[in-house]
């Protein structure tokens, strides 16, 4: 009877977990279907494409891709899109960690001042600042400059690095900054060889989070850079897009190299990522 | 002594924290006061001179200005949806996806894979969906209710935008969902097994209250990116038919950049949306202080 009963219990069990298998076998193929149809159509013509959409291409037109490597000037994006992301990380992380660390160690009504007044900012959206910075950035005459872009995104992203370090330092014992000063150490060089070794987990984090969200912000290039050798993979594909709006082949071969830098890292490095996504969401 | 020791501590917090406060400030703050300076003037770009007009901005976005209203109705309308369908669907798979042994991390990282790709891209791709492929399954296949003008047509460019966000963004709150889930321990739940509760209502009466706090960083997250949705209705419908998705940060976007150059009244209208996202963040917040309060 018992032994009955402990049986459909386990048909019930693997019958549902295969029907979840199912389920979630759908969702993957729904999620991925856009990417595929995408890939799929890169390599057809466009009157292939117009005849047999969903079929696998008869004949491999590459033609598409060298046609879009050029039209989206994708070496140039691609290395535009590196330097405005490089300099906004290592300032973000150069500052934000200084600064984290500071705040997190020094007791004080000022220190408190100081750290809400960063956190203040994770309340306004961009889009309320945006108007005002664009005439800012004129005034400094970095308009149309893609180091003056990787700047502003340090000041847009220091504040979420600071939270995420000050954080973090607290569960570094003081004794340790106590100990290097006894033994002579100044202030920066404690910081710099004492403090920034024991940071390296969650400065991996705050990389990984400020390098996707610089790497596909949208809006703020477009609202800066003004000339078209300046422009980031989004931009140039989005000017392709304008341009050839009808021309799917082309289009859906520039998309897929525009997103190929991203998805490679992902599939390499997809488990510290996601880590680094589930950490920074928890504390921030 | 003490005094001295005192003024160089302070010297030293200000040497490190002071590249962190020029840049925040000068990009961050300034034009932030300086919005909510511009928004009391009828300053418009091109002219360098310009007049304080009072709060008459405002009160010409709220009253006399039917594109804005409706973006902040369309804006609610798409924040209402995403927070509860995201959320939803979110839990779902991050439930289903731990129940899973091999599968485990190969369904994780699919489903967060399009979080990766910018909207931008990820919404002309959905735009070759909706424009080309599903009238062509349409035509070919029985599945002729395909054919609608998904982009086009008001009715369902809302639905369109709809799914480009989810598809973007439940991956996100499924890791965060994951990770919340990984810290419920096993034996509560096979202590509810044995004591005879199935499957739903374990996770009703045991996983759901272990993951309340995921849930309201879920929520949290969900209603504050929704309320600042931009690039998706950029992407997809530009706004459009007419300005029927236009949701509020592009019509800000538009009255600054496209058509007017009214910067002054597009200041008033980005500070508006600066107090709404402020009002639900305080809400928020209230809420959740007088949940700890009672937990």
């Amino acid at each position: 009877m018992s032994n009955q009963g402990m049986n459909t219990g386990l048909i019930g069990r693997r019958a549902g977990s295969a029907l979840i298998f199912l389920f979630l076998s759908i969702g993957t193929v729904l999620t991925l279907f856009p990417i595929y149809m995408g890939l799929l159509n890169s390599v057809k013509t466009q009157s292939e494409m117009l005849t047999s959409i969903l079929s696998f291409p008869t004949d491999f037109q590459f033609a598409n891709y060298s046609s879009a490597f050029i039209k989206i000037n994708f070496m140039k994006s691609l290395w535009n899109t590196i330097q405005i992301a490089a300099v906004g990380l290592v300032g973000i992380i150069v500052f934000g960690s200084l600064a984290g660390y500071k705040l997190s160690r020094t007791k004080g009504k000022l220190s408190a001042l100081l750290f809400g007044l960063f956190i203040f900012s994770t309340l306004i959206p961009f889009h309320s600042l945006m108007i005002t910075l664009v005439k800012v950035t004129q005034e400094l005459h970095i308009q149309g400059s893609i180091y003056g872009l990787g700047l502003i995104y340090i000041g847009l992203g220091v504040s979420l690095a600071i939270f995420l370090y000050h954080g973090f330092v607290k569960s570094i014992p003081n004794d340790l900054d106590e100990a290097a000063v006894i033994d002579g150490c100044g202030e920066f060089k404690l910081f710099y060889s004492v403090i920034v070794p024991l940071l390296h987990p969650v400065t991996a984090t705050i990389a990984i989070l400020n390098l996707l969200w610089i790497w596909n912000d949208f809006l703020l290039p477009l609202l800066i850079l003004t000339d078209s050798d300046q422009y980031t993979l989004l931009l140039s594909t989005n000017m392709l897009f304008g341009e050839y709006s009808n021309d799917w082949s082309n289009i859906l071969a520039s998309l897929v190299l525009a997103m190929l830098p991203i998805i490679t890292f992902y599939l390499f490095l997809q488990k510290y990522i996601l880590n680094g996504i589930a950490d920074g969401a928890v504390k921030g | 002594m003490r005094l001295t020791k005192n003024v160089k501590q302070v010297i030293i917090l200000l040497a490190f924290v002071f590249p962190a406060i020029l840049f925040y400030f000068v990009f961050v703050l300034a034009p932030t006061f300086g919005g909510v300076w511009y928004s009391l003037t009828n300053w418009n770009g091109l002219n360098p001179t310009y007049n304080l007009v009072g709060f008459s901005n405002y009160i010409e976005a709220l009253t006399d200005d039917p594109y804005f209203l409706d973006s902040i109705w369309f804006t609610l309308k798409y924040v209402i949806f995403m927070v509860v369908l995201a959320n939803f669907i979110a839990i779902l798979l991050a439930v289903l996806i731990e129940t899973q042994k091999r599968g485990k991390v190969w369904f994780r990282t699919i489903f967060f894979m399009p979080n990766m790709i910018s909207l931008i891209i990820g919404g002309f791709m959905w735009m070759f969906i909706f424009t080309k492929v599903l009238p062509y399954i349409a035509e070919n296949t029985i599945f002729h209710f395909l054919d609608q003008s998904w982009i086009g047509d008001t009715r369902f460019s809302f639905y369109t935008i709809l799914i480009l966000s989810l598809w973007s963004g439940v991956g996100y709150l499924m890791v965060i969902y994951i990770a919340a889930l990984q810290g419920v321990p096993q034996q509560m739940k096979e202590a509810a097994a044995i004591d005879g509760a199935n499957g739903i209502q374990t996770f009703l009466n045991v996983t759901l209250p272990m993951i309340y706090p995921a849930l309201t960083i879920g929520l949290f997250v969900t209603l504050n990116n929704s309320f600042k949705v931009f690039e998706a209705v950029y992407a997809l419908t530009g706004g459009g038919p007419g300005r029927a998705t236009q949701v509020i940060a592009l019509n800000i976007y538009e009255e600054a950049f496209m058509m007017s150059s009214r910067y002054g009244y597009a200041s008033a209208k980005a500070m508006i949306l600066f107090m709404i996202v402020f009002i639900v963040t305080l809400i928020q917040l209230w809420i959740m202080k007088r949940r700890e309060v009672e937990a």
